[in-house]
């Protein structure tokens, strides 16, 4: 087919060709995205339907509340907001002033740094809270106790997202024509810093601090086998007799993903991380 | 104003912070798996790591690899089509902005959400089993069982065919809008621009979409053991099992067992760079 087409088509078809395909490739294009999105969102809908809903019943509350009767759910989630605050926080505190140092006095390491960035790529959660187990109950048994302790291991989960929102912000920052501007004026290193050079990075903070959050709230496998109770441990403690709540707490964790990652994609970051995506 | 002392700092003194950090957090923990995976007794020996080949693991491995693989490939294909039709087609901002933000979510979203979304959706009293029950007597939860193989191969699709668009859609960005009308205006058939032109720009960044993807699988956990707890032998669930005491305690191979998947994700993602590097070579 392909062959007879070639040899035998006079190039005055040409553009009426072109135009048959086009026309043929729209529709192909609608089908794939209208299947994407149906595939999609069915489970979603479902997942919500499901969870707060009764056979004959229509939308209630019940199952969700009666899962959740007699449970600390406020403190597992506590926990878990807590621990996606300080990962959060504790990231930015170590890469923003990394990353501003090497990208003014450095640059030459940053190819370095940037490698070790993607490290934990290669060590899926499982793998490393299995290390971590080793290594800390050598070393120090009392760390691995403290729910805190989790703290640096998420830094660790999310540094290869979190580091390369930040170095693309920093990248599309004149940031040496910024510093030496604001250290003519007189302005301190601290000065310019938090004057200068963090307003203007308020987009790749951002947006850094989003994908980190919703990647702490949503993190199993490390809090579950080191025995910390967090939101998804709990859950899936709920979910073994009691998949309606389950359900229903799945449904608003996706929910507070998506929330998290919408206003990424809004906020100036947006453009960086998902460059490709803007074509 | 910069201070004399300031000025001498090498430039290592600012790597320094995260690299001691990830020394102690990410290094230190996987070196300390690893030693621990070729000591038995408190002396080398690779007897720990020479276990992993009884049937019982190496089946595990096997499946792990069949389950990572497939949902690559068939993630890979549905997803390189997504990409496609989101990156070349002229639609409505609002539903590619729709059909994007949802691609970066899924593409997050494996996880205990994610396994109890499809509990809710094809488990035995989820809601489309019930409404394809009633409408047509079809037991769908008995021909899909989440708790198995094929169960987890649908549900990891879930995020591997978002993560496989989101991957893909920038390298469909650097094909040029104006080289298949060129080469269509030549007389080239599709098939031709695709096989001459297409492929051999786009083939490694697919390839190295695809052993993400395969890593991504191979080192999921909360998704599998939500859904099929010990149902399905899959290394991931076996570690989950040596490390909350589960089964009997053998430190050394359960490091192994660590060490052995590690293995695997550092060749696909090693095969990554090294394909890519490729890619690069080529643009510039």
């Amino acid at each position: 087919m392909a062959l007879l087409e070639r040899t035998a088509a006079p190039a005055v078809q040409a553009p009426a060709k072109a135009a048959e395909r086009a026309s043929a490739g729209d529709i192909l294009r609608t089908v794939i995205i209208a299947a994407a999105l149906l595939m999609f969102f069915l489970p979603l809908v479902a997942t919500a339907i499901f969870g707060f809903s009764l056979p004959g019943q229509g939308f209630t509350l019940d199952p969700l509340r009666e899962a959740l009767a007699g449970t600390t759910i406020g403190a597992q989630l506590l926990n878990t907001l807590n621990l996606a605050m300080l990962s959060t926080a504790g990231s930015l505190v170590l890469l923003v002033p990394t990353l501003l140092f090497l990208h003014l006095k450095a640059p030459g390491l940053l190819r370095f740094t940037e490698w070790l960035s993607v490290v934990p790529y290669v060590v899926p959660g499982i793998a490393l809270v299995a290390g971590a187990n080793l290594f800390f109950r050598a070393v120090a048994p009392g760390f691995m106790v403290s729910l805190y302790s989790l703290v640096p291991f998420y830094m660790v989960l999310t540094l290869p997202l979190v580091y390369r929102s930040l170095d693309a912000g920093i990248r599309a920052l004149d940031l040496r024509t910024l510093w030496a501007a604001s250290e003519s004026l007189g302005a301190k290193p601290w000065q310019s810093i938090v004057h200068v050079v963090l307003p203007n990075l308020r987009g790749a903070l951002l947006g850094a601090s989003l994908l980190s959050c919703a990647m702490v709230l949503g993190e199993y496998a490390i809090a579950a086998l080191l025995l910390h109770s967090t939101f998804p441990v709990f859950m899936v403690q709920v979910g073994m007799n009691e998949p309606r709540a389950a359900a229903a707490l799945s449904f608003l964790t996706i929910l507070a993903t998506w929330l998290l990652l919408a206003v990424l994609a809004r906020s100036g970051s947006g453009k960086t991380t998902a460059k490709g995506g803007s074509r | 104003m910069i201070s004399p002392t300031r000025r001498r700092l090498p430039g290592w003194v600012g790597a320094a912070p995260l690299l001691i950090f990830l020394t102690v957090f990410l290094l230190l923990p996987i070196g300390a798996n690893i030693v621990t995976s070729f000591r038995v007794k408190g002396e080398f020996s690779l007897a720990s790591m020479a276990k992993l080949l009884e049937p019982q693991y190496l089946d595990a491995f096997i499946q792990t690899f069949n389950l990572s693989l497939l949902t690559a490939v068939i993630g890979g294909a549905v997803g390189l089509l997504l990409a496609w039709a989101l990156a070349t087609g002229k639609k409505p901002a609002w539903l590619q902005n729709l059909v994007m933000s949802f691609s970066a979510v899924a593409s997050q979203m494996g996880g205990v959400a994610l396994a109890f979304a499809f509990i809710a959706t094809l488990g035995v009293q989820g809601l489309v089993t019930q409404l394809v029950l009633q409408l047509t007597g079809w037991d769908l939860s008995q021909s899909i069982q989440l708790a198995s193989f094929s169960g987890l191969v649908l549900v990891y699709l879930y995020f591997q065919i978002p993560l496989m668009a989101i991957l893909m859609l920038p390298a469909f960005g650097s094909l040029k809008k104006q080289w298949p009308e060129a080469a269509y205006s030549l007389g080239a058939s599709r098939l031709r621009y695709l096989v001459d032109i297409a492929l051999p720009i786009m083939w490694p960044p697919i390839a190295g979409s695809l052993l993400l993807l395969f890593a991504n699988a191979f080192g999921a956990y909360a998704t599998a053991y939500a859904l099929a707890g010990g149902r399905v032998n899959l290394v991931p669930i076996l570690i989950g099992f040596f490390i909350s005491g589960d089964v009997m305690s053998d430190e050394s191979f359960a490091a192994a067992l660590v060490t052995g998947m590690i293995i695997v994700v550092v060749a696909a993602m090693g095969l990554r760079v090294l394909v890519e590097r490729k890619s690069r070579a080529w643009h510039y």
